[in-house]
């Protein structure tokens, strides 16, 4: 169906004179009374239905059934007419539904028989719906819009359901040529404005409506051709239930769509719980549900039913009752919206409320082989139940190669975990259309700027990381891909860096990978530097971002134990790396190589006291010259991670050595007269070089 | 998308070009020459593809069923025999047959259909109009079709005869989604070369894309080839094509896309772009020799697909992929057995909401945008489905009569209720003012007069061990259903 296809717009008119409040002289038994009443009582007198209220429970009954499978872009505006036109609705969107169109009824009351007649008439309805076919629907306006240059592309076609009692075909064809001409005017209106457009294609669906019993004094009509514009035809219907099974017909002929009859409902009995029958539902829905049936020839088959006037077909699946909850995702070629025929009967409601409540049922396709197809599944999204189709075919993609025959497939240590904890975070939500992101960016775009975010580093095979296998680095990693950080946040980075630095002196092993080299793999002191490399890559791709990031960055740089210009060296040679690491350990090592022993020392100071009944007489090497750094960095880890498991024997002996030594001299002034264990050295030079001294350790040198 | 490939056999086949100074040639043997040319192209770069080969004169044969044994219907090419001439209209029937009985109505299918002399064309074409409605012509086919006509002859040569005109008229009936080919300059094996070249270029060219999720990525081969559709032909004639870089926009669970309806279904299968991919499908004796040392070294570096498809498994996910404007996709991972299993893509209807309960795509943000995770900590709640703003009719109680029981069960519900004041006040009321609002809304004055009597009647029924206010709500319940069906609408609530 084309999106602007005469079923885009429909106008119900209804007549509202005083001869349609005559009786339909179909009568409703309302009292029925039950047998241990039934002495004594005088039932109630059955009621009938005025001719205007068949015709109004009618439409109704047509758009509750449209509005059940097209909740958008199908309208429907509903005018009444008598002495004069009433617009019950309008086309927009939130105009639509049966609750706005049974209040406004309400308010228009069942028509005054004591009207005068002369002055009452279908016509005002039918000029009135022609004006509003040419009135613009949003989805026009919108298409339009988005358009531009192209805007002709949108059409504007509608269709005109008249309800009325009609007088003779004369009276008819009187309408008809009013409805030409009216179109003809206000086309020409449309031309110059904005807001209008000119009706290019209308179909006038006539019905006349008689009480039962009477004879039609209007004939039927197959649909005929007026002019270009506009199409009629003719239904003269007894009010009541033939009313309503024509509106029936019609509503499915003119919006597509086919019925189905689900059978073998099993339900409990009403008067006994403990029994159950078997019951069918007809459900109406868009006839593509069907399309495999239509196309292979097999609608026979499928036991279609051809049921009263011979105009109405249904095709009967039989349910399957449901075993498992199981979340599977199948292959389905359609979703379509349904609408019960017979909507509060008790089978139909029993069904949909088992839908609704979030099981879904498979449906059995009855083939005279007695094999057994599953062709269709019904089950319900946020309190819509849909018609799935499922493909019964044999797939055209069978037997493909397994994806670990293919690129990549025979790589084993995938971050499978990993990955699918990055897709948890990288789930989605419905953001409201309402909400206004600064950024201006769509909620899309910014998940994709999420994803952007999240993968700029991101090794897929657990031997190309160290960093992702390590627990420590966690608090970091998870932080630094966000757009913006807190200061609690570079805070927390910071906190990881140092518990790194502290693992580092620790020696604590690294889950250095060791695939692909011989023997135990890496020293350990190139683990870390493996380690450090790769975190520094990880937090370098998102300094930009902020001034946070790049803190959490430059924290990384003043901590990592290796200069960068070692790092160099070390790439030109194992060897002779290795001698430098000799060197190293004579004691000439670089300042800031100490950054960590510095925590460390701090750590003793702190130590100290516990500690200060031991006494160690020995005495090594004297200690190392003291760092001259200003050591802001090292103040956020107060206190240095002490709490964090266990003291390794190198710690306790590294602190004795430190304890020791720090009473083989006097106190420094400045320790003594610090604050918190700090003490800022060349305090002078502050107020030259600002607060970068304090910023960042490396920066004083 | 299947292939038949229907292979003309008629003695016009045999019929030899005479070229100067070189072998001689029969039709037929360009016709097998350019269709062993597409069967090898087929097995080295369109290998998933099921082809079938059907042999035609005056009768029809299916030499090879469908099969990805390319080797097999090379075989079949090479023992072809002459029969007597050609009968069109059954050996469409027989396209028809074959396709539907291996793979139903709702499949795709490219139907090649290699010939030369289309004199029972032009008798069919003439027939056509005087078909009754029991022998239908076979065009168009039931399932979507692609007719490529391969001619074992020159433009000039079909525009002699009417031929050509038959042809575009065929070409018509399947529903005009393919294509004629003829040969461009004299009939010998390079033209015949040319010819198929073009159709491969069409129809089998392998769709390559490069699959992004962020600053991941991977090439891969989207098989088979998505196809561009056109939604509306009116609002937007232009058909419309999936991008060759796919991006995926985020994740969701199985059960929040709850199997959607999708148009098409494509593997995604991870390739290694460094391999020069031979699109003629020449020179293949030289990459046999280099494949296997290339395709281990594809298989031992890691790839974006294999973790992708290894995640999505694991966890029951599926990625949400945007495949162009307003145009987006799944990606997921499909068992096909125990030990085999892929990533597949599926498409969904082109549009910004393709899933109702979803919502539109564009409006889908991440999660670490919400103050709470939607999911809640431990996964067990969910943004999704999204509720639509109006309920439908069986999610909300309507009131329908056009049933005279709809009418009797409504009357019997409040009388049950009244029966039981003042217990069931509420419940007595609710059902009342339900009536009440539809007989108003349906101008249906008499049912209230008449449902104002029964409470009249109730109210004198009611045991002296009535509770007093039975009586009292009963009376006031009635006056005010009778106030209702006189007075002019009042939409004064009853309690």
């Amino acid at each position: 169906m084309k999106m602007f296809s005469v079923s885009h717009k429909t106008v119900f008119v209804v007549d509202h004179c005083p001869y349609m409040a005559e009786s339909s002289r179909q009568q409703v038994e309302c009292d029925v009374l039950t047998k241990s009443r039934g002495q004594g009582v005088i039932p109630l007198a059955p009621v009938s239905k005025s001719l205007w209220t068949c015709a109004v429970e009618c439409s109704m009954e047509y758009c509750r059934i449209l509005y059940d499978v097209y909740p958008l872009h199908k309208l429907i505006n509903y005018i009444v007419s008598d002495s004069e036109f009433h617009i019950l609705n309008s086309w927009r969107q939130e105009d639509q539904s049966t609750h706005e169109l049974m209040s406004a009824l309400a308010a228009v009351g069942p028509p005054n028989p004591r009207e005068d007649p002369e002055c009452c008439s279908i016509l005002h309805g039918l000029v009135a719906a022609v004006e509003s076919l040419c009135k613009i629907t949003e989805l026009q306006h919108e298409r339009r819009t988005t358009l531009m240059d192209t805007a002709e592309r949108v059409a504007n076609r509608g269709r005109i359901i008249c309800l009325t009692n009609a007088k003779s075909d004369t009276h008819v064809r009187m309408l008809e040529d009013c409805i030409q001409e009216t179109i003809l005017e206000q086309n020409k209106l449309a031309a110059g404005s904005d807001r209008l457009m000119a009706i290019q294609q209308c179909d006038l669906v006539l019905i006349h409506i008689h009480p039962q019993g009477d004879d039609a004094l209007v004939s039927d009509r197959p649909k005929k051709e007026i002019s270009p514009l506009l199409t009629s035809e003719v239904h003269s219907v007894r009010a009541g239930r033939h009313l309503a099974t024509k509106l029936n017909i019609l509503v499915q002929q003119h919006f597509d769509l086919a019925s189905t009859t689900i059978t073998n409902i099993p339900m409990k009995e009403e008067q006994h719980a403990n029994t159950s029958a078997n019951y069918d539902v007809e459900l109406l829905h868009h006839r593509d549900a069907h399309l495999e049936f239509f196309k292979s020839g097999d609608l026979h088959m499928a036991g279609t039913s051809t049921r009263e006037n011979g105009l109405k077909e249904t095709i009967t699946l039989k349910w399957c009752t449901p075993r498992t909850n199981s979340i599977e995702l199948h292959y389905c070629t359609g979703a379509y919206r349904i609408s019960p025929t017979d909507v509060n009967s008790r089978p139909s409601s029993c069904l949909t409320n088992f839908l609704l409540n979030g099981r879904s049922v498979l449906l059995e396709q009855p083939r005279k082989s007695g094999s057994k197809v599953i062709s269709h599944m019904l089950s319900s999204h946020g309190g819509e139940i849909f018609l799935h189709v499922l493909n019964s075919n044999r797939s055209t993609l069978e037997d493909p190669p397994s994806i670990s025959e293919g690129c990549g497939g025979r790589v084993t240590d995938y971050r499978i975990t990993d990955f699918g904890e990055f897709m948890r975070e990288n789930r989605l939500m419905p953001v409201s259309e309402s909400s206004h992101d600064p950024s201006g960016k769509l909620p899309v775009e910014r998940a994709k700027g999420q994803l952007e975010r999240h993968t700029r580093y991101w090794p897929m095979i657990i031997s190309q990381t160290t960093i992702f296998n390590m627990q420590a680095v966690v608090p970091l990693a998870n932080l630094i891909v966000k757009e913006t950080l807190s200061e609690e946040d570079v805070l927390t980075c910071q906190k990881t860096v140092y518990n790194l630095v502290d693992m580092e002196r620790k020696n604590d092993p690294l889950p250095i990978s060791t695939v692909g080299s011989r023997g135990k793999g890496p020293k350990r002191d190139e683990q870390y530097r493996i380690m450090w490399n790769e975190l520094e890559t990880l937090v370098k791709t998102h300094a930009g971002a902020t001034d946070r990031h790049q803190r959490v960055l430059d924290c990384i740089i003043a901590c990592r134990s290796k200069p960068p210009e070692e790092e160099e060296r070390k790439k030109r040679g194992r060897k002779r790396e290795e001698r430098e690491d000799k060197t190293e350990k004579n004691g000439s090592k670089d300042t800031d190589d100490k950054s960590w022993q510095e925590s460390e020392r701090l750590k003793g100071l702190l130590d100290k006291e516990e500690q200060e009944s031991e006494v160690i007489k020995d005495s090594p090497d004297s200690p190392e010259p003291l760092n001259k750094k200003p050591r802001l960095c090292t103040e956020e880890v107060q206190p240095p991670e002490r709490a964090k498991g266990p003291v390794s024997l190198l710690t306790m002996w590294s602190n004795r050595i430190t304890v020791a030594n720090s009473r083989k001299h006097q106190e420094f002034v400045g320790r003594v007269s610090s604050v918190n264990n700090k003490f800022e050295l060349y305090q002078q030079l502050k107020d030259e070089n600002g607060m970068d001294v304090h910023e960042n350790g490396k920066a004083s040198r | 998308m299947p292939t038949v490939v229907l292979m003309d056999v008629s003695l016009s086949m045999t019929r030899p070009v005479s070229l100067d100074g070189s072998e001689e040639f029969q039709r037929k043997n360009l016709a097998v020459h350019g269709l062993n040319m597409l069967f090898e192209h087929m097995a080295s770069n369109y290998r998933m593809e099921f082809t079938a080969l059907m042999a035609f004169s005056s009768l029809w044969e299916l030499l090879v069923p469908f099969t990805r044994d390319y080797n097999a219907l090379q075989e079949a090419l090479g023992n072809l025999e002459d029969y007597d001439k050609t009968c069109v209209e059954s050996a469409l029937n027989g396209v028809s047959n074959v396709v539907q009985q291996e793979w139903g109505s709702a499949c795709p299918c490219q139907v090649i259909w290699q010939g030369y002399v289309y004199g029972s064309l032009r008798h069919s074409l003439h027939t056509l109009k005087h078909h009754g409605d029991d022998k239908k012509f076979p065009l168009p086919f039931p399932f979507p079709t692609k007719l490529f006509i391969m001619s074992v002859a020159n433009a000039e040569e079909l525009q002699m005869t009417d031929a050509m005109d038959n042809l575009e008229e065929l070409l018509r009936l399947s529903g005009g989604d393919g294509q004629i080919f003829t040969m461009e300059g004299p009939l010998c094996m390079k033209n015949v070369q040319a010819m198929f070249g073009r159709l491969i270029d069409h129809a089998y060219s392998p769709f390559h894309a490069v699959l992004h999720c962020g600053n991941l990525s991977s090439d891969v081969q989207v098989f088979p080839r998505p196809e561009p559709i056109v939604m509306d032909e009116e609002v937007e004639p232009m058909p419309r094509s999936v991008n060759t870089d796919l991006e995926i926009v985020g994740f969701i669970e199985i059960a929040d896309i709850s199997s959607p309806p999708v148009i098409s279904r494509h593997l995604v299968l991870p390739i290694n772009v460094n391999k020069e991919v031979d699109e003629v499908g020449t020179g293949a004796t030289d990459e046999l020799e280099e494949e296997p040392s290339a395709s281990q070294m594809a298989g031992k570096s890691p790839n974006f697909c294999v973790l992708l498809h290894g995640s999505l498994k694991v966890e029951g996910m599926v990625a949400l992929v945007q495949l162009g404007p307003e145009w987006y996709g799944m990606l997921y991972s499909q068992a096909d057995s125990k030990k085999k299993s892929n990533l597949m893509m599926s498409l969904f209807e082109p549009g910004p909401d393709p899933l109702p309960w979803l919502g539109k795509i564009t409006h889908l943000g991440p999660i670490s945008e919400a103050a709470e995770n939607p999911y809640g900590e431990d996964d067990s709640k969910s943004p999704f489905p999204l509720q639509p703003p109006v309920k439908r009719s069986y999610a909300q109680n309507v009131t329908v009569w056009i049933k005279a029981s709809g009418l009797q069960t409504d009357v019997q519900k409040i009388l049950r209720n009244a029966r039981k004041l003042p217990d069931k006040t509420q419940t007595f009321y609710k059902e009342l003012n339900r009536l009440r609002k539809a007989a108003l809304a349906f101008g249906f004055w008499e049912l209230l007069k008449g449902m104002a009597d029964l409470l009249e009647r109730e109210c004198t029924l009611l045991p002296d061990s009535a509770h007093p206010d039975a009586a009292f709500q009963l009376s006031h319940a009635a006056q005010q259903l009778k106030l209702a069906s006189t007075a002019t609408s009042e939409l004064v609530k009853l309690d």
